[in-house]
């Protein structure tokens, strides 16, 4: 049954563009979107957990998909963000525009790499299903009508390609020093040598690129601003995900160096106070949000790194919920203009209440999900790591208070219904799933705020939030040769640390 | 964009040969080097080739933009809905039939369908952007 939950997608989205070319109605193909972007839900319901070889092949010839603790919160988590994207969606792009069939029909494509790959207990397989996400997320993010959007996905393009290249190369190492593809049966074989060291090295660089991690982060916050608001909730929500279920897999399965894990825990930390550091001096509403997915996807690295793959799954699930919420929540008052100050929800009261509802589960506040998340991945630190998990809440609740002080004082247009509609699902969602989590009340948060409210003021009265950063040059081959050069840097210091 | 006679004539007498090899390749790759995927390629390259020798327009008339278009949409149905069959069988993608190599055989040719149609549909659209013939 559980290939069932890949294949609806996938069969909803080649059906859409055969209604397009046969240029059949809106009723249907939005319809046809829909039962694609739920049906996994209930194939995933009945199917009921447990692993599975599709075709009923032996274990070593088939391809391994399973349900597991690990990978369950991951595909919670997409689940919930594409059923509410997918509600924003069909208002967001309108038929009058002859590509929105395809469009639609490319977001299923994503969902069906996502969950392919979340479900995936096998290396290529996993490889294939996050490419077909990729390929579709190129492709999303070019078709914004943004100017600088083009740029942005050509820079996603070249330096996601290349890592995928990497990665590739890495798993035929894999294959040629165990054996097998399949995660459980190589982790059986495999015996600490240089190659396999190298194979881990290469592949843990490459899905730190496409995590977005620092300090391979640069293509992120340029393509997951410039793309639609829905796309950009994927992107930022689900999409960078994948990389790190992948990092998951490889680490519960072949034996990675303990002084490579040490660094990973250094690169995590400082990929979560860079996220924050830039959000900060961030005027662009889109892009701020984009820095925080840099920031929190160091706090699943860290998890990650330190072995506590359960914490991980859960951080990736509360992140994929509230981020994706925040995403749509702003991305729907700033149609006008995403300048801070120049838009808010004063008059929106719906919209008000989830960007808070938001605001506070990313800033981990209890009984909301992103403070069950935290205590879990910090639960498998020690001291020193778990002061810089507090450190990195209180920093993310200052740039939320940031946020928040702006989107106040602003108006903006009147919003369709759907649109409302999924920003405040998603906040529920983050509500509902802290309390079936059993995430108490913790009073000590409420000093975190304070404590964030009053280091906003200072910072404010100092005048550093008003200063404006760019970074970006004018040409685009020239960004790209800098970051692929970094690239290959973190690979080789990746290779003489495993 | 049009070539010499030469060119021309002997684009038209290769072009079917490359067809039959394709369907051979995807008729007999369960048994023997070949398959969809080289199928495919090679059903495109027969397109291509009198894209290239005869113009964009007059290939145009002959096998339609939407033609392309649909063969690949419905080859992409077609092939999860073979997955699909197999559920009744008991797994998706079981194979279900009792012939030599199974849905292998029924499987190669609708990927080389699909991907010689999206090879055509892909050099349609870049060709769009070089000449306006």
């Amino acid at each position: 049954m559980l290939p069932l939950m890949v294949a609806s997608p996938l069969l909803t989205a080649f059906l859409i563009v055969l209604l397009d070319v046969l240029h059949a109605g809106k009723r249907a193909v939005q319809a046809l979107f829909i039962a694609g972007a739920i049906l996994p839900i209930p194939v995933a319901w009945l199917s009921g957990g447990g692993s599975e070889i599709v075709g009923g092949w032996p274990r070593e010839a088939g391809i391994e998909v399973a349900l597991t603790e690990v990978n369950t919160p991951f595909i919670v988590g997409e689940l919930v963000l594409f059923t509410f994207v997918s509600i924003y969606s069909l208002q967001y792009f309108s038929f009058r525009d002859k590509k929105t069939p395809k469009v639609l029909a490319l977001l299923l494509l994503v969902h069906t790499g996502l969950l392919g790959a979340f479900i995936a207990r096998d290396f290529f397989n996993f490889y294939i299903y996050m490419e077909i996400a990729s390929v579709s997320a190129f492709a999303l993010v070019a078709l914004s009508k943004e100017s600088s959007a083009k740029r942005a996905a050509f820079k996603y393009l070249m330096l996601s390609l290349l890592a995928s290249y990497m990665f590739i190369f890495s798993l035929g190492l894999i294959y040629m020093e165990t054996g097998y593809l399949n995660a459980e049966l190589a982790s059986r074989t495999a015996v600490p040598s240089r190659e396999l060291g190298a194979a881990i090295a290469i592949a843990t660089a490459s899905l730190l690129l496409k995590a977005g991690i620092f300090p391979l982060h640069s293509w992120l916050p340029d393509a997951h601003s410039r793309a639609p608001t829905p796309v950009s909730a994927l992107l930022s929500g689900a999409v960078v995900k994948a990389p790190a279920y992948g990092m998951v897999l490889l680490f519960s399965s072949l034996p990675v160096g303990e002084t490579l894990r040490t660094v990973l825990m250094g690169t995590a930390v400082a990929s979560v106070f860079f996220g924050i550091g830039m959000a900060l001096l961030q005027r662009d509403a889109k892009r701020l949000l984009a820095y925080h997915t840099v920031s929190q996807m160091g706090y699943v690295l860290l998890g990650i790194a330190s072995l506590n793959f359960v914490g991980a799954a859960y951080y990736a699930m509360a992140h994929s919920i509230f981020k994706g919420g925040l995403f749509l929540a702003v991305g729907s008052i700033s149609t006008k203009s995403r300048e801070l100050g120049e838009f808010g929800y004063k008059n929106e009261s719906v919209i008000a209440v989830s960007v808070l509802m938001l605001s506070l589960a990313i800033g981990g506040v209890s009984p909301f999900v992103g403070a069950y998340a935290k205590g879990l991945v910090s639960s498998g630190l020690s001291d020193g790591w778990k002061l810089a998990v507090l450190l990195g809440t209180i920093g993310t609740l200052i740039s939320f208070t940031k946020l928040n002080y702006y989107l106040m004082r602003g108006q903006s247009p009147s919003l369709l219904p759907a649109w409302k509609l999924s920003s405040f699902g998603l906040a529920l969602a983050a509500f509902l799933a802290g309390l079936l989590l059993g995430t108490g009340i913790n009073l000590k948060d409420a000093l975190n705020i304070a404590i964030a409210v009053i280091s906003f003021a200072i910072l404010k009265r100092t005048g550093l939030l008003e200063k404006r950063v760019r970074l970006s040059s004018g040409d685009v081959g020239k960004e790209i040769n800098v970051l692929v050069a970094v690239f290959v840097a973190a690979v080789v210091l990746l290779l003489s640390l495993q | 964009m049009k070539m010499s006679t030469v060119v021309r004539t002997t684009t038209k007498m290769v072009s079917p040969f490359l067809v039959t090899y394709a369907a051979y390749l995807m008729l007999y790759g369960h048994m023997s080097p070949g398959g969809g995927f080289q199928g495919g390629v090679i059903l495109a390259v027969a397109v291509i080739l009198l894209i290239t020798s005869h113009g964009y327009a007059k290939v145009r008339r002959k096998f339609h933009f939407n033609w392309a278009s649909l063969i690949e949409s419905s080859a992409g149905v077609l092939l999860v809905l073979l997955g699909l069959t197999g559920v009744a069988f008991g797994a998706f993608y079981a194979n279900f039939l009792p012939t030599e190599g199974g849905i292998i055989l029924p499987f190669n040719v609708i990927v080389g369908l699909e991907v010689g149609a999206a090879f055509t549909f892909v050099f349609y659209i870049l060709l769009r952007w070089v000449e306006s013939d």
